[in-house]
């Protein structure tokens, strides 16, 4: 039913940084200096769509030795999720781009 | 020993925002929530500080716990209490919300409405389903049955009450502000239809057990409007005294 809709921002976000593993505290941190803290996930959000990523089977516990830090990574489903919805990501871009440039001509 | 006091909550369910907004004031005077107690909060004295509060609904196992704090202390968020699946947290002005969008708030509500359905609908079809049973059987059963439904009902309406507005609160959240609305008139129309209903029913047949439950339906009207007036008229005066 989720999957063939399009990832929210937040979810976009935390999949864009579990191309790595990474736990919860460095998903936010990740999140905010890239975006220059014109983005944030609160905590709720983030507990809320990790457990949700882990039911679609999109990431994966990757290290529990730390119950309080645990680390989790992109599942090949998931990747392709991610890839998938980059591309619409670019297409929008793309539009408000190309829009703008007719704008300033 | 520290100096503490009461407030009482206005119900999660039916005033979040409201008792928030209540914590953060009593902070400011120098009394910071501590526990969750009967019906309201345990308040601590201590120094004066500006906290925001939030809430927080979710069933954790044992070993989810240390994560889900983790993820509210990284974020600036110290946990306050828990007590079954509500968890209260605080935090100084500037810190960023717990909720920062409108699909994961939708999924707090949820999380909130779905952990009262599985105890609390079952319940009042029981209820309902023993007033029945009350109405159409005779004798002895009738009574026993009787005194079951009258106990069931002063736990359950007030109950039914509160499901509907976990669920109202969800539609809020997802946006659907017509459904919110019925919502609002839902309870006063089913009582009304009711006590019409119950009426009609009792001038035609005598049953005991249909006169009780009409009583009972205006009681339950009466009763909580009673108590809202008399603690709204108390806050009104209590707010203009401080």
């Amino acid at each position: 039913m989720k999957e063939v809709e399009q990832l929210t921002d937040s979810m976009f976000y935390i999949m864009a940084a579990l191309t790595k593993p990474r736990h919860g505290y460095a998903i936010m941190s990740l999140i905010e200096e890239t975006t220059k803290g014109a983005v944030a996930i609160g905590p709720a959000s983030m507990y809320t769509i990790i457990k949700k990523l882990l039911k679609q089977e999109w990431i994966y516990l990757h290290d529990k030795s730390d119950s309080r830090r645990k680390t989790y990574l992109l599942t090949k489903k998931g990747k392709k999720v991610l890839e998938e919805d980059l591309k619409i990501r670019k297409l929008m871009i793309q539009l408000a781009e190309n829009g703008l440039e007719e704008v300033e001509e | 020993m520290s100096q503490t006091k009461y407030i009482m909550s206005g119900g999660l369910a039916f005033a979040e925002n409201k008792d928030m907004e209540k914590l953060r004031r009593y902070s400011l005077q120098g009394w910071h929530a501590s526990d969750f107690k009967f019906m309201g909060y345990t308040l601590e004295k201590g120094e004066s500080t500006d906290y925001t509060y939030s809430i927080d609904y979710r069933l954790l196992k044992d070993d989810e716990e240390g994560e889900y704090f983790d993820f509210f202390s990284s974020a600036g968020w110290s946990h306050v209490v828990s007590e079954g699946n509500i968890h209260l947290f605080r935090a100084y002005p500037g810190t960023k919300p717990i909720y920062t969008d409108q699909d994961t708030t939708v999924e707090k509500y949820k999380n909130s409405s779905d952990s009262m359905k599985n105890l609390a609908i079952p319940f009042v079809l029981l209820t309902v389903l023993v007033w029945v049973g009350a109405m159409i059987s005779s004798g002895i059963f009738e009574s026993i049955l009787f005194g079951v439904a009258v106990i069931l009902s002063i736990i359950a309406l007030p109950t039914a009450w509160t499901i509907i507005t976990t669920y109202s609160n969800k539609w809020k959240a997802e946006g659907k502000k017509g459904l919110v609305n019925i919502v609002k008139i839902i309870p006063f129309l089913v009582l009304f239809i009711v006590v019409i209903l119950l009426l009609i029913i009792g001038s035609i047949d005598k049953d005991p057990a249909i006169s009780l439950l009409t009583y009972m339906v205006a009681g339950a009207i009466a009763l909580p409007t009673a108590i809202w007036m008399i603690m709204s008229f108390y806050h009104k005066v209590r707010e203009k005294l401080n």
